[in-house]
């Protein structure tokens, strides 16, 4: 009888790793597609070493959050799709170049970087609001988002990634005050 | 085909079947549930599906492999397999036929092995020791799993396999029932094979 229970736990624990393996299997073939995005910003960038850092990192953060499941895993695609907002029109700034008026000219890539990260904060912040998630999902999301962004933003350097992550700041802005307008109510 | 023992004139008829299913509609509701929590990531379910899952799997294999040990070995290579498939679990559908058609598949897997192998058990002091209860739960357990496909098919295939089973002509009779039965009885056992992978 003893050695049936014994038998029935070590059954439970090969279980319990097998559901841990497949999941984490699961987590890295989903994710895979998001490899596309690593290679585009690397193809386009003139640092691609950065790129692939950052897009490694992304990768990792993306797997992670995936083999986790619950919220978080409802936070890729929206971060995805937030993080591919600053990167698509950092490469595109790439592209023109620079805006001159004048004697001054500036660069359009940091532009790009600050609004983009706006675009994509106000991203994630409206697809928090909606769902009504809590604070891992909008950390999960604002992650991946960043990283995604930042593959493309990190051929200006810091200036890149603060502009980034300014922008975002800014872009949260929004649904804070309605989170707080809707707590004062 | 896995037959489904009673539903052919077994020792209970499938009104009383049906009934029964309808009182654990609730118990399998909540496995359902469970799995769904499970394959969404929530581990904190993880040892209550396992203790739920275990003796319908476990009856199910002595059952399908009519050896004791054998059985035991199967059910528990079947949890393994159940388990590591939960997060693929689609939770429109049923829980506990999903889980017993994967461990079937896996009792056939073995057993086929074992044919190869030339290895059927033949030791009768071996066999399965299955009491008329036993087969009455595993009976059980097969019932639900057509009595969730059943459900899947249209209200005319439903009623004519119903009627069929329940010696009721209805308006129709002779060829027309009979073509009507043989073609519900072929969708029913498609969706059955398309629900929980076997049946062929």
């Amino acid at each position: 009888m003893e050695s049936e229970s014994k038998d029935l736990d070590r059954t439970l624990q090969r279980a319990r790793s097998r559901y841990e393996w497949a999941r984490a299997r699961r987590a890295v073939l989903g994710f895979l597609p998001a490899l596309g995005l690593v290679g585009v910003a690397c193809a386009f960038s003139e640092r691609p070493l950065r790129a692939l850092g950052f897009g490694l990192v992304l990768f990792l953060v993306g797997a992670t959050v995936l083999w986790y499941g619950r919220e978080l895993r409802r936070a890729v695609l929206p971060g995805l799709a937030a993080g591919v907002v600053p990167m698509l029109l950092v490469l595109v700034g790439a592209h023109v170049g620079h805006s001159c008026e004048g004697s001054s000219c500036t660069s359009l890539c940091l532009i790009a970087c600050i609004v983009g990260g706006t675009l994509a904060g106000f991203v994630v912040g409206a697809s928090k609001t909606a769902r009504e998630a809590g604070v891992a999902f909008w950390l999960a999301a604002s992650s991946v988002a960043l990283l995604t962004g930042a593959m493309a933003c990190s051929r200006l350097g810091f200036a890149g990634i603060g502009g980034l992550l300014a922008g975002y700041g800014v872009g949260l802005v929004p649904s804070l005050i309605r989170r707080a307008l809707s707590k004062a109510t | 085909m896995v037959s489904a023992p009673g539903v052919n004139g077994g020792s209970r008829g499938l009104r009383e079947m049906a009934h029964e299913d309808a009182g654990e509609g609730a118990g399998d509701r909540e496995l359902d549930a469970l799995m769904a929590r499970l394959a969404d990531g929530d581990r904190s379910v993880f040892d209550e599906v396992f203790r739920r899952l275990w003796p319908p799997t476990l009856r199910l294999c002595i059952s399908l492999v009519r050896h004791e040990a054998d059985g035991a070995d199967a059910a528990q290579l079947a949890m393994l397999k159940i388990l590591e498939r939960a997060a693929d679990y689609d939770r429109s559908r049923p829980a506990l036929p999903w889980a017993l058609a994967i461990a079937a598949w896996e009792c056939r897997t073995l057993k086929r092995w074992r044919q190869r192998r030339h290895e059927d058990p033949v030791d009768e002091s071996e066999r399965t020791q299955g009491t008329g209860g036993e087969q009455e739960l595993v009976n059980r357990d097969l019932m639900r799993a057509a009595l969730a496909s059943l459900g899947e098919l249209s209200d005319l295939d439903r009623d004519t396999l119903l009627s069929t089973f329940w010696d009721e002509g209805g308006s129709s009779s002779g060829a027309t029932l009979r073509k009507r039965r043989e073609r519900a009885l072929g969708r029913l056992r498609s969706t059955f094979r398309r629900l929980y992978g076997i049946g062929e």
